[in-house]
């Protein structure tokens, strides 16, 4: 299989990559060992607010403001045509409650949290599940002196569990009809997302239809519906969009000719399979999502084995686990402005998302913004090459 | 095993006080408790000495500043030592440890596993070591059978392949927190007071004696008074500063020895090194996970302890020659604790070759301070201890904790660890199997704000995560029982964090880095905690 784009690694900067290459003509591929990061995430798009303060050395500011923008347009646009529209705009943050009821800055939310954002100082009315392991309404209690609450029986304790009861419609009715004995008074209604594995429009819909409440979704933690639909939403767009995807193994070996990397091999049990690209993204993520290792010394990176840049002279951890700003948060691959890395042999390597040097997502909050705007444009410069 | 002595002590939370004094409470005199020995320390002394004055019915109240084993019982191995050990160098303390293995084996099923120890030798270690260790555990009493190295790697296949012989001793894997846990039970069965998360803050004396302490709850501020005849000053390294209070002195040498943790049991069976106690010379299997260790360096405080890069990787190397794994494994906590030992019963600068043994020091003023010991021996401490008090009030009646089972174990799952797959549903920490009804049960009967305390009675967030999903859970759980507000359950959520933070770090590389991004997604991320 000869692919001109070889993405390495599924999250949100490789799927942008990939739908936006695919669409300019390009055959596409994408590998990943397994699910990204962003299907356990808030399913929030994280820009930094109002960019006060990113640092001279942070990749958006490679980027540069205009294609930030042009960017998260762009992703707006895909996930509407895709089904599961983004609220929000682009320089300014809006606020979503989190399970612990803190208020908390993002920039795009999907639509089933918009109303959080309204939702401040006005009566609040938290619909939870019982015996539900990971959302507790009792945190609600001091943030909001209108409070009240009401516990739904699904029968089940997960997320997961209670989102897939949701996309039966029998259960969706059972659920409206007892929310319609709870005469709900408050304005705001919150509940934990778990509304349906696909987007809940419809449904919250309905529930302020028969409410007469403003309805939000708050995300809880890991596995989180709204990542997990974000997720599946871009994955599935990119694959209509003809991208090829091979997922669940790592790659065991690389092929190189001179200067260009040829082909990867992908770790099949009992049938390697060989992909040949005429070109690569590595997407691969930090350390949490496997594409750098922290060695007791030293941080490798996992495919290319590429140089890893952390800054000198200090340790590797701060002594707070609160403090945001670790040293480690800065490691990563440095780029050029083309996002190829420096001192690498190879001209035909790409590197986009939280992989890169300086990204420090814990202290900008601009996880899913970065991986974004420089998905798409690594992927921008990737297809200036391939002319 | 997990190991809060580096602490700091809990603050009261914001706006306690006022709404207490608001609600009244304030209004009442201070709470007064009147009983025959007041005990301070909840470590396996301490709570040894309440289990034995319960049964030969003398009143009592034991006062522990934070959970049971805070200090060094709950930051040691977890080893119930045969002996072997000590056998070449302390024949009398090698005594000890084998006759109190056998009574605990007995009396405490279900906080011991018998796992079996090995001595290995590997290469380079002297052959003369050995005849010398197999004599003296044969004079000491202490059973023993040589493998040779094939049949040694039959029973632990993860050991060096290296090794030229193993002998086997009966070392027990031990769980010092359930063993406080269980004698305290058997005291308040006997209506013994044991008042965790209790302070002392100061010793009352009147006329030159001791008479009682003050204590304060360490959560709300309340302060209260415990009158009683005698004080036994059971609190390890913390011994001095307890003595001081009342105007006497115990001189102690502490000494510091840390240990990681494998998120693997790499080993069914203890691992010894067949060669003179060093450093990193102990592996222990305990439940789903290995502890490796110690170290020994002297220290001046018993608390804000730290450890360093060095100490870890003295550790991971002399633990990865007895069991090669441990150099690549995914360590998920280090933790390190003081040893109490006493000054004066050795010259040597080595605080290691300072005898474990243990000594009763009457202060003449009413309190008596019982140090140094170990954990193997701390039932014979306490009969020790209770002796003399019997002798000072004058009753004769005998021990009996060396053949009463530990009360309690009942309501433990006991080994192998498989057990408690047996009643699994709603699971709220998936590493440790540990269900609602669990926590629910702690939450109630001890009637905790502390999160360590449920994790000390149900292992939740000692996994592979440590904790990084099912604190969350468990604040969540003892808000719906009112037990902590809102408020307060994301404090002790930060503080949680902050101190598993302190113990992941030194250990944090390869997959726990993993992990630990992870968690930091969660709780800086989608918590929002790193904002203020």
């Amino acid at each position: 299989m000869k692919y001109d784009v070889v993405i390495i690694g599924g999250g949100m900067t490789g799927l942008i990559s990939s739908i936006y290459l695919s669409s300019k003509g390009l055959k596409t591929a994408v590998v990943s060992k397994g699910d990204p990061v962003c299907s356990i995430s808030s399913g929030c798009i994280d820009v930094a607010g109002d960019f006060q303060g990113i640092p001279d050395d942070h990749p958006y500011t490679m980027a540069g403001r205009e294609k930030v923008r042009s960017a998260l347009m762009y992703f707006k646009e895909i996930m509407k045509d895709a089904g599961l529209p983004y609220w929000g705009e682009v320089f300014e943050n809006r606020s979503i409650y989190t399970p612990i009821a803190k208020k908390r800055e993002t920039c795009l939310v999907p639509f089933s949290m918009k109303n959080a954002d309204g939702a401040k100082g006005k009566s609040l009315h938290i619909i939870s599940f019982q015996g539900m392991k990971d959302f507790f309404p009792g945190y609600f209690k001091e943030d909001t002196s209108d409070f009240n609450c009401s516990l739904f029986d699904a029968g089940t304790l997960t997320t997961v569990g209670i989102a897939t009861k949701f996309d039966d419609p029998a259960f969706r009715e059972q659920f409206i009809l007892w929310l319609k004995e709870c005469r709900i008074q408050e304005e705001f209604i919150g509940i934990p997302a778990v509304l349906g594995t696909k987007n809940p429009q419809k449904l919250i819909d309905q529930i302020e239809l028969v409410t007469g409440c403003k309805v939000f979704e708050i995300p809880t933690l890991p596995p989180s519906m709204p990542g997990l639909r974000l997720f599946r939403k871009l994955k599935s767009y990119s694959s209509l969009q003809g991208v090829d995807f091979f997922w669940g193994h790592g790659i065991s070996e690389i092929t190189e000719e001179e200067n260009l990397v040829t082909s990867l091999i992908i770790d099949q049990p009992g049938r390697p399979t060989i992909i040949e690209g005429r070109s690569f993204i590595l997407t691969t993520g930090s350390f949490v999502s496997g594409g750098l290792f922290a060695e007791k010394e030293s941080i490798r990176e996992t495919v290319f084995n590429l140089p890893v840049s952390i800054p000198p002279g200090k340790p590797r951890l701060n002594d707070s686990f609160f403090d945001t700003e670790q040293p480690l948060g800065r490691a990563g691959i440095r780029v050029s402005s083309h996002y190829q890395p420096v001192d690498s042999p190879w001209k035909n390597i790409f590197v986009a998302g939280s992989i890169l040097e300086n990204s420090q997502i814990m202290k900008y909050h601009c996880g899913h913004g970065l991986a974004i705007v420089t998905g798409l444009d690594a992927a921008e410069n990737c297809e200036e090459y391939l002319k | 095993m997990i190991q809060y002595n580096c602490d700091p002590p809990p603050k009261v939370a914001e706006g306690y006080l006022e709404r207490r004094e608001q609600e009244g409470y304030m209004k009442l005199r201070i709470k007064m408790i009147k009983t025959d020995v007041i005990i301070i320390g909840g470590g396996a002394t301490g709570t040894g000495v309440a289990r034995d004055l319960a049964l030969r019915g003398i009143d009592h109240c034991l006062l522990e500043k934070k959970d049971f084993a805070a200090g060094a019982t709950g930051a040691c191995h977890g080893l119930l030592h045969s002996g072997g050990r000590y056998a070449v160098n302390d024949p009398e303390a090698a005594r000890e440890c084998i006759s109190e293995n056998q009574i605990l084996r007995k009396i405490g099923k279900k906080c011991v596993e018998f796992t079996e120890g090995l001595f290995v030798r590997l290469p380079g270690d002297t052959l003369e070591y050995r005849d010398d260790f197999l004599e003296s555990c044969h004079r000491t009493g202490i059973s023993t059978e040589i493998f040779s190295a094939s049949k040694a790697l039959g029973l632990v296949p993860n050991l060096n392949p290296a090794l030229e012989e193993a002998v086997k001793v009966p070392d027990c894997s031990i769980d010092p927190f359930r063993l406080c846990m269980l004698n305290a039970e058997s005291s308040s069965l006997r209506g013994g007071k044991i008042l965790t998360h209790h302070k002392v803050i100061e010793v009352i004396k009147e006329r030159g004696n001791c008479v009682g302490v003050k204590a304060q709850e360490q959560f709300s501020g309340e302060i209260i008074e415990i009158r009683g005849k005698v004080i036994i000053n059971a609190s390890g390294a913390w011994g001095s500063i307890v003595a001081k209070m009342s105007g006497s002195d115990v001189p102690m040498n502490l000494s510091k020895g840390s240990l990681i943790i494998a998120n693997h049991r790499l080993t069914s069976m203890v691992i010894n090194r067949l060669r003179p106690a060093s450093n990193g010379d102990i592996i222990v299997p305990n439940e789903t996970v290995s502890l490796a260790g110690t170290t020994s360096i002297h220290v001046n405080d018993p608390e804000n302890l730290s450890i360093s890069p060095e100490e870890i990787g003295l550790i991971t190397s002399e633990a990865s020659q007895m069991v090669p794994e441990f150099d690549s494994v995914r360590l998920i906590r280090s933790y390190t604790g003081v040893r109490p030992l006493l000054k004066g019963d050795s010259h040597s600068d080595d605080d290691r070759a300072i005898s474990r043994g243990f000594r009763i020091i009457d202060h003449k003023n009413g309190m008596f301070s019982i140090m140094g010991g170990k954990l193997t021996t701390y039932r014979l401490m306490a009969e020790k201890m209770t002796d003399r008090i019997m002798e000072h009030f004058g009753i004769n009646v005998p021990c009996t904790t060396a053949e009463k089972p530990l009360e309690g174990q009942n309501q433990l799952s006991g080994y192998p660890v498989s057990n408690r797959i047996e009643k699994l549903d709603d699971i709220i920490c998936e590493c440790e199997l540990v269900t609602r009804k669990d926590v629910e049960k702690v939450i109630d009967s001890v009637g905790t704000k502390y999160i360590g305390d449920i994790q000390h009675r149900t292992r939740l967030g000692m996994g592979p995560c440590q904790g990084g999903f099912c604190t969350y859970r468990a604040l969540g759980m003892m808000q719906e029982k009112g037990k902590v507000t809102s408020g307060e359950s994301i404090r002790v959520l930060r503080e949680f964090l902050d101190r598993r933070y302190r113990g992941i770090r030194p250990v944090l590389w390869g997959d726990q880095m993993r992990e630990e991004q992870l968690v930091e997604g969660i709780y800086l991320g989608i918590l929002g905690l790193a904002d203020k």
